[in-house]
């Protein structure tokens, strides 16, 4: 595969992207979530067993904000990290669904979060082992 | 600091926002931070392999490389490999290929006959020389990979001006930029706006440079275009068109502003230089001579449940495809099964190890092959492969097949996206995905829509006993994770592109499997 090159191509690429799409029209979380997260998490949230976790249901992605804003932002296993390919508000708006969907019950998480998220350190260092 | 307010520094990065930041990038590849590859030739293997058995995990090229050195030194080896075929990410979608991702629909390859799309890895620099070893020896067959074409598009939808959302030809935009660059700073530096950075004499030779690296005229340092950026009317015979109508450059205002430049590099990075190769007829083709080489030594369909290990040996617990559970012993283990997927596994290794296993992530990756009816962008534009650059971080680049040349039809890769923007597009159906390839790439060529007949299109990170495209260590992971699985765990050996610095490429899977191995026969003629 190709990728070094390619790789920093991307990221400088994906940053045109993000200023241009930061413009458009208010999605909803329904849709962002399905355009952004479903090919792994599924539409149901209930994820693929073995392959990629549920959302339904997950500590993770039901607990403190601080956390989710950090896994959401800079990827985890087999998730990329989105700060480069989504804004904060859509990311607040994603992940405001998926903690409301499923029978899912956590509080909204503000755009604030992810800002805070992208400059400050990990919230954590349980984050690293996994 | 001179009169112009210019550092060094300063200089520098101005010269960079001309020739592209991947100019200093470059820079840093000349201070070794490139990915090379190490490796000419398998590592000698001297003794005796004392009837041990190697359990190889995974018939990709990390394990089929394995199994052959270790074969020929005279182990007992056996592979298991989940899928009805070897090769691992190797992979060509050709007429009869079938893929299905988790959580989507079943695609089969239908291209015409000859026609295929390399959907994994695509592409062999000239100094992965461990992959070429394979090549080589074998017999595969190797033609050019073309990976860098001046007269290919950019097309950039970001940027401002009149050059925004139009295909411009590569050539066009370097010429002109680094024209207009040369210029500025030869006249800057006649003036004597320099003097305080360089001497008279290397004066004087920076603007001989200069004119030639842009083509300036040398009286008066202008960059008026020049015939490598193409005629607005070639030349020919006769007196008409006789000498052809040069072209005219595009202004500096222009060219900066479009955003294009960003594909400029004094020097392509280490991994994309020319000479570039591709197997003939699909990049599979490597794996299967490899695994011509060993294939009775391969149980297919046969997926790994469980790794355990003592003193002894090593026992591997597998489920075949009818379901039926059964163990296989062996002296030691080379487990080839990507980090993604083997950190779901019972592995019977420390908890630090598990750990290491866990700790980097996979890059999403998707890529699209379109059949086109005809080769309008040989016919019509003259452009033999090569990529089509684009801002667009969901679509990145459009790459035309190095193979067929001035054929009917061919296959061109319609995306080759990454991250976020990897993991949107895959979200898509396989038609919706070819649906929003196709109306990109509309917008750059006229002729594309009406051409397209098919498509085959791959999500890695979807992709069952794959889950990404390759590993992504990051500056922390690789130094606190990544040594920890270069060492064994007990009778256990990690290899695959994830136990190198050469992520991403066979390469880095092949060098990891003749080190490792070499490790383990060293190991066994010191028992």
């Amino acid at each position: 595969m190709s990728r070094q090159s390619m790789r920093v191509a991307a990221a400088a690429l994906a940053l045109a992207g993000v200023m241009a799409g930061s413009a458009r029209a208010q999605a909803t979380g329904e849709q962002l979530y399905n355009d952004n997260c479903s090919a792994c998490h599924q539409t149901t949230g209930q994820g693929v067993p073995g392959a990629f976790p549920a959302l339904a249901g997950d500590k993770v992605a039901l607990g403190d904000p601080k956390v989710v804003a950090f896994v959401v932002l800079t990827g985890r296993g087999g998730m990329p990290a989105f700060k480069d390919s989504l804004n904060d508000a859509d990311l607040a708006t994603i992940m405001t669904y998926v903690r409301s969907a499923w029978g899912n019950r956590a509080e909204p998480i503000a755009e604030a979060e992810f800002a805070k998220a992208r400059t400050g350190p990990p919230p954590s260092a349980r984050l690293q082992a996994h | 600091m001179d009169r112009f307010g210019l550092s060094r520094r300063t200089l520098l990065e101005r010269l960079s926002l001309v020739g592209g930041a991947a100019l200093m990038m470059a820079g840093m590849e000349a201070l070794g931070y490139g990915i090379a590859s190490a490796s000419n030739a398998p590592p000698p293997l001297p003794g005796s392999a004392k009837g041990k058995k190697l359990i190889i995990l995974g018939a990709g090229v990390a394990g089929l490389a394995t199994a052959i050195e270790a074969m020929k030194a005279g182990y007992e080896v056996q592979i298991i490999e989940a899928r009805s075929f070897a090769g691992g990410r190797a992979q060509t979608a050709r007429k009869g290929f079938s893929l299905t991702e988790l959580g989507g629909e079943t695609q089969t390859c239908d291209f015409d006959e000859g026609g295929y799309i390399n959907h994994g890895p695509w592409r062999i620099p000239y100094h992965h020389r461990s992959t070429l070893h394979y090549a080589r020896t074998l017999g595969v067959p190797l033609e050019i990979f073309v990976n860098d074409n001046d007269a290919s598009y950019l097309f950039f939808e970001n940027g401002k001006g009149p050059l925004k959302a139009k295909a411009v030809r590569k050539g066009q935009i370097a010429a002109d930029a680094r024209g207009h660059a040369a210029e500025m700073l030869a006249k800057v530096a006649r003036k004597g706006g320099l003097d305080d950075m360089v001497t008279p004499e290397d004066r004087d030779r920076l603007i001989a440079y200069l004119i030639n690296e842009g083509y300036l005229s040398p009286k008066d340092l202008a960059y008026t275009g020049t015939e490598g950026r193409g005629f607005d009317v070639d030349p020919g015979a006769g007196l008409d068109p006789g000498p052809g109508k040069p072209s005219t450059p595009m202004s500096m205002t222009d060219v900066l502003s479009s955003g294009a430049w960003r594909v400029l590099s004094s020097v392509a990075s280490y991994d994309q230089q020319h000479t570039m190769f591709q197997p003939s007829g699909g990049m599979d083709q490597i794996a299967k001579a490899m695994e011509r080489k060993v294939a009775p030594a391969i149980r297919y369909s046969t997926v790994v449940q469980k790794v355990a290990q003592n003193a002894g040996g090593v026992e591997v617990f597998v489920v075949d495809q009818a379901g039926k559970a059964s163990s296989v012993k062996g002296d030691y283990v080379v487990c080839t099964i990507p980090l993604s997927v083997l950190r779901s596994i019972d592995m019977q290794v420390s908890p630090r190890f598990k750990q290491a296993i866990g700790a980097p992530s996979y890059a999403p990756v998707g890529k699209i092959g379109l059949q086109m009816k005809r080769r309008f962008w040989e016919e019509d534009d003259h452009i033999y492969g090569g990529h089509i650059y684009t801002d667009n971080p969901d679509i990145l680049s459009i790459s035309f097949p190095s193979w067929g040349w001035m054929g009917n039809k061919g296959v061109l890769l319609g995306y080759y996206n990454f991250g976020g923007n990897a993991a949107k597009i895959s979200a898509k159906t396989a038609a919706e995905r070819a649906a929003f390839a196709v109306a990109f790439g509309q917008k750059v060529m006229p002729q594309y829509a009406e051409n397209y007949e098919k498509s085959f299109s791959v999500a890695w990170h979807r992709v069952q006993y794959n889950l990404g495209g390759w590993v992504e260590w990051n500056d922390d992971t690789r130094k606190t994770e990544y040594p920890v699985l270069c060492e064994p765990d007990g009778r256990i050996y990690l290899a695959g592109e994830h136990v190198s610095y050469i992520t991403g490429w066979q390469a880095g899977a092949i060098e990891s499997a003749w080190q490792q191995l070499a490790k383990i026969h060293k190991r066994v003629q010191a028992a």
